[in-house]
């Protein structure tokens, strides 16, 4: 009896119908991490306390949600204990004395936190080659990048090594390795996950959602994520649906917004034809395509690349070297010990983007460049809520292409920072956005993106759970690396 | 984007770059500050700045002390303090 591309909802009927113990379960999960140890996935095992906790569930079995799930938790999230590095040097031996509030809420449905995953540093990147703990590997060919920053949750999920895992996404960090790695996630609105206790890096655009192997595994993820959280100032106290009730409704009559602006002349020609069939698919359950335009999407990417340096040159003046983290020796004093130890903590993205936030932020600048972005910010908001006052979701590829090669963007930033060229735009106007397999190139998986209107996780979770019905992209998986 | 502007960014930043990397951060900046430059095309004289999805200001809760006091858990994972206080080198002869 296997737990490996088993769903959340199978693991349960196992466990209750007791063909396999809590404890064979997680045993399970770190043999098969040990065993795809090269993926890379984890910088942070906690395999101790998960053995004691499913041993504690198999001796008082609990009816809690997710009682003996393993998940594995993003490196981003604070975990009470558990080293938590966000991929970097400068947090390398930072444990922290709490947890964040999706760890908390995730952990109060019985979930297991089987370790910490592998990510871009800080958050920083779309091809997981940035982390200070070395590349991720993509399980669909070991020369392959997962995508980024959630690489290391994207890769575990799907080599079959957990279930499902917590990602988060500032510009695409859910849905690009999603797509890249042939699996499900989805980036809620902003303001519907807690971002309490999540490291911070571009605090307007940062949203924690879930990473698993289905539409129906996200929608009940996302049902113990979300909670209005006093601690986090923009978190919303609006009602929380049960994400799991309109999975099944019908999509006749509801509109597709297709995005005429949008150039897909620059894609591979496969990305274009798939992206057509998938629509053809929506169409034959009834749905209708819409024509929309978005005019100003084509400015996403240079604003994010605004908004999302200056905030995090500012979250980021909190490594120090003082207060947590790692601290730099042999300085003579206060200046050098800042200096040093930030110079020696961040990686080069890193700085390359603190660097660019001083800039943009710095007297002189602020006006012509944050304050700029900031108004094109609105403009694009501005063009999608236009857009859904005539539809129910916008489809467009998640991806360029499918996953590349290791070291192919070479050095250039500019070339990596186009990858989220059609995720940014949710994440600048707060919408809900998911991405879901619907296609393979050469056995490389590739995501179709569904983006939601403010608040309406369940309609796109509600497309992509009725495509997953027609569909079956959702369940190739990888040869894998080791046979 | 010059020597004397990186200078000035990475002193704010509280970053040192190493002679050798200093002409390859300023192409690099350079580049990533021409790219975002095609945001002048826009006209945006009459639009307000978005500074965040919600448009919200931040909510306020009830005056009520919910905080734990974890200063002995903060001052443990310090790189180094005493049972008071974060310890630095020394600021004042």
């Amino acid at each position: 009896m296997t737990i490996k591309y088993k769903s959340i909802k199978e693991i349960k009927n196992m466990i209750s119908h007791k063909e396999i113990s809590n404890k064979e379960v997680i045993q399970e999960v770190f043999s098969l991490i040990n065993q795809f140890q090269e993926l890379n996935a984890f910088i942070t095992l906690n395999e101790e306390n998960s053995i004691k906790k499913a041993e504690e569930l198999d001796n008082n079995p609990s009816d809690l949600p997710l009682a003996g799930i393993p998940i594995a938790q993003k490196d981003l999230f604070c975990t009470e204990g558990l080293r938590t590095t966000c991929g970097s040097n400068i947090l390398n031996n930072f444990i922290p004395p709490y947890s964040a509030t999706v760890i908390e809420n995730l952990e109060n449905a019985g979930c297991i936190s089987v370790g910490k995953t592998n990510m871009d540093e800080f958050a920083m990147g779309s091809s997981n080659e940035t982390s200070f703990f070395g590349n991720v590997i993509n399980p669909w060919g070991k020369d392959l990048v997962p995508g980024g920053s959630s690489g290391g949750a994207a890769s575990a999920v799907a080599a079959g090594l957990v279930p499902a895992a917590t990602g988060t996404d500032t510009g695409g960090s859910i849905r690009q390795p999603a797509s890249l790695c042939g699996i499900t996630g989805i980036k809620p609105t902003y303001g519907r996950v807690s971002r309490w206790g999540m490291i911070a890096f571009a605090s307007s655009l940062d949203q924690a959602g879930p990473m698993a192997r289905t539409a129906e595994d996200c929608a009940f993820m996302l049902n113990e994520m979300c909670s209005h959280d006093e601690k986090d100032t923009t978190s919303l106290d609006n009602d929380i649906p049960d994400f799991e009730e309109n999975l099944n409704s019908s999509l006749k009559g509801k509109k597709i917004g297709i995005v005429k602006d949008l150039d897909l002349s620059s894609l591979n020609n496969d990305v274009v034809e798939i992206y057509q069939n998938s629509l053809k698919e929506f169409e034959s359950m009834g749905a209708e395509l819409v024509d929309i335009s978005l005019p100003h999407l084509s400015l996403s990417v240079p604003t994010y690349y605004v908004v999302a340096p200056a905030e995090c040159s500012s979250n980021l003046s909190r490594f120090d070297g003082v207060k947590f983290g790692m601290r730099s020796e042999d300085v003579k004093d206060l200046e050098e010990l800042y200096v040093k130890t930030r110079s020696e903590g961040f990686g080069n993205e890193v700085k390359r983007r603190i660097l660019i936030g001083s800039y943009v932020l710095s007297a002189g600048y602020y006006d012509a460049y944050y304050k700029k972005a900031q108004q094109v910010r609105r403009l694009i908001k501005n063009d999608f809520d236009n857009a859904f006052k005539k539809i129910d979701v916008i489809m467009t590829p998640t991806t360029r292409g499918p996953a590349f090669k290791i070291g192919s963007k070479g050095d250039d930033p500019i070339q990596m920072y186009l990858e989220d060229l059609f995720t940014i735009s949710a994440n600048l106007a707060g919408l809900p956005a998911m991405s879901l397999p619907n296609g393979n190139i050469e056995n490389k998986p590739i995501g179709l993106q569904i983006i939601g209107n403010f608040l309406d996780e369940s309609t796109i979770l509600n497309f992509a759970h009725m495509f997953q019905n027609e569909t079956n992209w959702h369940m190739y998986t990888p040869e894998g690396i080791k046979q | 984007m010059d020597k004397k502007t990186v200078t000035t960014i990475s002193y704010l930043s509280r970053l040192k770059i190493d002679d050798e990397k200093e002409q390859k951060i300023i192409n690099d900046l350079s580049n990533i500050i021409e790219f975002v430059d095609q945001l002048n095309d826009v006209d945006t004289s009459e639009i307000d700045p978005l500074a965040n999805p919600l448009e919200k200001t931040a909510k306020t809760r009830k005056d009520i002390v919910t905080a734990k006091n974890l200063k002995k858990k903060l001052l443990e994972v310090a790189p180094s303090a005493n049972e008071d206080y974060f310890l630095v080198p020394r600021v004042v002869e």
